[in-house]
């Protein structure tokens, strides 16, 4: 059974999005999960933050502090290796609960 | 150092925050020059920016959430906020505090006692390990052991570290002070081994001293030690005397050992060649520590393969004889005080249960009186978890606060308890003396303290949580009332409480009626106005029949003299004292039905004996002077026994002989009387067949003395004392007492048990009342406009006085109802400690139902009475 909740959903498209941009600001996740999703997915910044700060303590990303291309100070999150295994397995059993319920729908 | 890490903590606190704010403005920042980019005014894409992004503060306290690391510090703020909370409302705080102490307390003392006495009695290292062995016979029932089967089973077994024998012996201890009766234990060395156990002064003896000849020396048990050398450290290496035999005082053993409970001294136990041989005096008890990852049960099976193997070996005297193994402490404890412990904890939980749910009625109330507040910090931006989480670390505090005070309140409680029992009672329980506030207790008084917080806390709380937030912010910092649903939650609880209270009381009731049936079962024989002791005749010197029969008369016919004295007899048991033995016995010319056991309790009195306990005869005649140890031996027996085995017949001048040991017998003696039926046991409800044998031709070595007097038995201790030592100084008597506090000794456990169920219904009750009391004193308070509008209308105050104590009546009915149902179930496990309970006593049932009702409606009496007295002018003025 694929274990995935909807904060499961998050951690992955937010480990994704670090998985194919580097490193990002907060907003910059916001935005590129908005654009890559063709405008479907809006994440919450009340979600997004808390779910950030408890990844960082779980070690699948980290955290600097940097300057944007506009001079100001913000904070940058990276993928870890841990992430990179965490990442992994999210997209797996991501893959499973949408078969799961694909097969569910197609039922008839 | 620990203001200098609050400080720490707190700047560490305020950067993290700062950290967590420029994050979040940052985000803010970059959509706003997003949306200016996107050709928004500045003011326009500030609000936009603002908008998409929500509640700040609230964003923010869930990020600090989601930091480990701040976990801890938004803990200790919660702490902080709460002391704040409690401090603020004193009133409310100090009533939760003691309610809650009250309960934590009686819990305390209760666990506290019931460690040292039922789990922890013996301070032995992994005393799981340690079992005692006994041997099954035939016949059924448990058997001691004999030597050879301890050597044979020592050899062959396994299962055991190792294994240690004792027996006991009864002394008597001279030379120092008067002469007095010592239990001895005589133990092989492995007996320290197995209880892992040194001495608290001088050293245990060793394997070379439990050697004849070598074995000249004693270790003493704390208590002795205390009682009889005044705790002196300089005993060792005095000598002291025994039975005539010197013996070194070599050590004194911890207080934590009183095992065998009666044990006074130890000696070594040197058996001969001969006793080690010996395969039919199971007079040996063996206890042995398992070998790690052993089971008592692997241990019982390979000793039970031993057993078969020593039946083919030796047929005549093992064959059918079996192997018991079973922990020490189950052994030590017996059947009955962990059953009364069960139920004083199980009483003690109940009134925890009440106290509770008072707290909670308390809670609920304060609850209507925090709404404001609450609603403040929701608008604020706090979750619900967040808040629940508050709520719940104030009604913890006060827990634990609560459990403090349980803890002075428990350490008072166990100190008169420990004083009001009797020493002569304390010394036979093992553990007894070590009750004390240790760490198990207070681990289970922290535990208590926090669930007691968590159970009386929850459900207010979430009724706290369940607001209108709209509503409440329009009504503002106005008084408002609960609603219908905490209403109903408090009468629930109130409901519960009437019904936990009235259960207890009912339990508490039944027992002490059992209690008092039991305290007055001998009235008839004058219990206060009799003295009694005992007196162990020492095999040396009272080495024949004659000699024992002799003593018995002279000491007799001395206490016959003194004044005030009506009576003075001597038997092996007296009524109700649960002594004497069932032995075995033949009947003349009628042999022995196999697998039928003739079995009867041996009683041997002196002639009066009879007439002094108003024992009147059926048929024949008693003992009489005449009967001596130069007649024909006669017995008297009771009419159960001629009903057992003379069924229709006239046992008069029928001949038994009983049986004395494995071998022995006692003469023939022939029936010449039947004695009315007589009870000797109290706790044991078997009755059995009695055959009483004439003292002065069947001499015993023991013997309980009755000394019936016209009045104070107890004056006459001293005169009794001095004559009987003018015949024989060296001979101690013991427990000079009057027979009723002999048998008072036997309930002593009862009676705790009892008293502790009695404080804690009267507790029970006294909560019930407060808690029904507060519901109807709210429920006049938030009704009193209604009131006054109803008064207005033209109800009269009766009406009103009526209402309130229908509603009164129909919580304390429904608790009632419920309470029974559950007494019910708690008087069956009365009825199952103490005979003679009926758990279905009407008398209780009824008497306490009443009662109950009446406290219950006449606590709602003054809130009703207020009520009837509202001033409907003032009462529609005031808001």
């Amino acid at each position: 059974m694929a274990k995935t909740d909807l904060q499961g959903t998050l951690d992955l498209l937010v480990l994704k999005t670090l998985a194919q941009n580097g490193t990002l600001h907060g907003y910059g996740i916001v935005q590129h999960i908005q654009s890559a999703s063709g405008e479907l997915l809006r994440v919450e910044e009340g979600s997004l933050y808390p779910a950030l700060h408890r990844m960082e303590q779980a070690g699948w990303i980290a955290a600097e502090w940097a300057l944007t291309e506009t001079n100001r100070r913000a904070k940058y999150y990276k993928m870890t290796a841990q992430g990179r295994r965490q990442l992994q397995q999210a997209e797996e059993s991501f893959d499973q609960l949408v078969k799961g319920v694909r097969a569910v729908l197609r039922y008839a | 150092m620990a203001i200098f890490k609050r400080i720490g903590n707190l700047m560490h606190r305020a950067r993290v925050d700062r950290e967590i704010d420029a994050e979040l403005e940052t985000h803010i920042e970059l959509r706003i020059e997003e949306n200016v980019a996107r050709g928004m005014s500045r003011d326009e894409a500030r609000r936009d920016a603002l908008l998409k992004f929500g509640n700040p503060a609230a964003t923010r306290e869930r990020v600090v959430a989601a930091d480990a690391a701040l976990g801890i510090e938004s803990f200790w703020a919660d702490v902080r906020y709460a002391w704040r909370q409690i401090i603020k409302s004193p009133g409310f705080s100090i009533t939760v505090v003691i309610t809650l102490a009250l309960g934590i307390g009686v819990n305390t003392a209760g666990f506290s006692s019931m460690d040292a006495v039922v789990l922890h009695p013996l301070a032995v290292p992994q005393m799981d390990r340690v079992v005692t062995i006994a041997e099954l016979p035939a016949r059924g029932g448990y058997a001691n052991v004999t030597l050879a089967n301890y050597e044979d089973w020592q050899r062959q077994s396994r299962s055991f570290e190792e294994m240690s024998v004792h027996t006991s012996a009864d002394m008597s201890l001279t030379g120092a002070g008067d002469a007095a009766h010592v239990q001895a234990a005589l133990t092989s060395a492995s007996f320290f081994s197995v209880l892992r156990t040194q001495a608290i002064l001088g050293r245990v003896f060793v394997e070379d001293e439990c050697q004849p000849g070598r074995d000249a020396v004693a270790v003493l048990n704390y208590g002795f030690w205390q009682r009889r050398f005044a705790s002196d450290p300089a005993v060792v290496n005095r000598k002291i005397e025994l039975d005539q035999r010197e013996y070194t005082v070599i050590g004194v053993l911890p207080k934590a050992m009183q095992y065998p409970s009666e044990a006074d001294v130890y000696l070594p136990f040197a058996p001969t060649p001969q006793q080690l041989a010996n395969r039919t005096a199971h007079d040996y008890l063996v206890i042995a520590r398992l070998r790690d990852g052993m089971t008592v049960q692997q241990a019982q099976i390979e000793l039970r393969a031993i057993a078969v193997r020593l039946a083919t070996a030796y047929p005549a005297t093992n064959l059918g004889w079996s192997v018991k193994v079973e922990p020490l402490l189950d052994g030590i404890n017996g059947d009955l005080t962990p059953l009364y412990y069960r139920l004083i904890m199980g009483a003690t939980l109940f009134v925890l249960l009440v106290v509770c749910a008072n707290v909670a009625n308390l809670q609920f109330a304060r609850g209507i009186a925090r709404r404001p507040e609450i609603a403040m910090r929701t608008a604020l931006g706090a979750s619900r978890s967040r808040l629940m989480r508050q709520l719940l670390t104030e009604n913890i505090l006060l827990g634990l606060i609560g459990g403090v005070g349980g803890l002075i309140i428990g350490g008072v409680y166990l100190h008169v308890i420990l004083i009001s029992m009797p020493a002569r009672v304390a010394r036979y329980m093992s553990g007894w003396s070590n009750t004390s506030l240790n760490g198990r207790v207070l681990a289970f008084s922290l535990l208590l303290a926090i669930a007691a917080g968590v159970v009386s806390g929850i459900a207010p709380a979430i009724e706290a949580l369940r607001l209108n937030l709209v509503e409440q912010l329009k009504a503002g910092s106005r008084a408002t009332t609960g609603s219908g649903r905490s209403r109903w939650l408090r009468s629930v609880f109130a409901v519960a409480q009437i019904s936990l209270a009235v259960a207890l009381v009912i339990g508490a009731a039944l027992m002490s009626k059992g209690m008092w049936g039991l305290l007055h079962v001998a009235d008839t024989y004058e219990p206060s106005k009799t003295l009694t002791f005992s007196v162990t005749l020492p095999v040396a010197r009272y080495d024949t029949p004659q000699k024992r029969a002799a003593w018995y008369a002279a000491s007799l016919e001395k206490l016959r003299t003194l004044p005030g004295v009506t009576h003075a007899d001597i038997s092996t048991a007296l009524p109700y004292t649960d002594r004497g033995w069932n032995d075995d016995f033949e009947i003349e010319s009628r042999p022995a039905v196999p697998g039928k056991d003739q079995r009867a309790l041996r009683l041997q009195a002196s002639d009066g004996f009879f007439a002094a306990m108003r024992i009147p005869f059926v048929a024949g005649r008693g003992f009489t002077k005449s009967d001596s140890l130069d007649s024909v031996p006669v017995a008297v027996v009771s009419p159960r026994f001629v009903a057992q085995y003379f069924p229709g017949q006239n046992p008069l001048g029928h001949r038994i002989r009983m049986r004395v040991g494995d071998k022995h017998f006692d003469p023939w003696v022939t029936i010449v009387g039947i004695a009315e039926e007589t009870k000797f046991t109290l706790w044991d409800q078997t009755q059995y067949s009695a055959v009483y044998l004439d003292a002065a031709q069947i001499a015993p070595t023991n013997a309980t003395y009755a000394v019936l007097t016209g009045g104070n038995a107890l004056a006459l201790a001293e005169p009794a004392r001095k004559a009987l030592a003018a015949l024989d100084p060296a001979l101690p008597l013991d427990t000079v007492e009057t027979y009723e506090q002999l048998l008072h000794d036997s309930l002593t456990g009862l009676m705790y048990a009892a008293v502790m169920l009695g404080i804690d219904a009267l507790i029970a009750l006294l909560l019930a009342a407060i808690g029904i009391f507060g519901v109807m004193a709210n429920l006049v308070g938030e009704r009193t406009r209604e009131i006054g509008v109803r008064l207005a209308l033209g109800a009269r105050r009766e009406d009103v006085l009526g209402m309130i104590l229908r509603r009164a009546s129909r919580l304390t009915a429904i608790g009632l109802g419920s309470g029974l149902v559950l007494a019910f179930l708690l008087a069956r496990l009365v009825a199952n400690l103490l005979r003679g309970v009926r758990p279905d006593d009407p008398v209780v049932f009824i008497g306490i139902t009443v009662t109950s009702a009446a406290i219950a409606i006449g606590s709602s009496w003054v809130p009703a009475r207020r009520a009837s007295r509202v001033d409907p002018m003032q009462a529609l003025r005031s808001e």
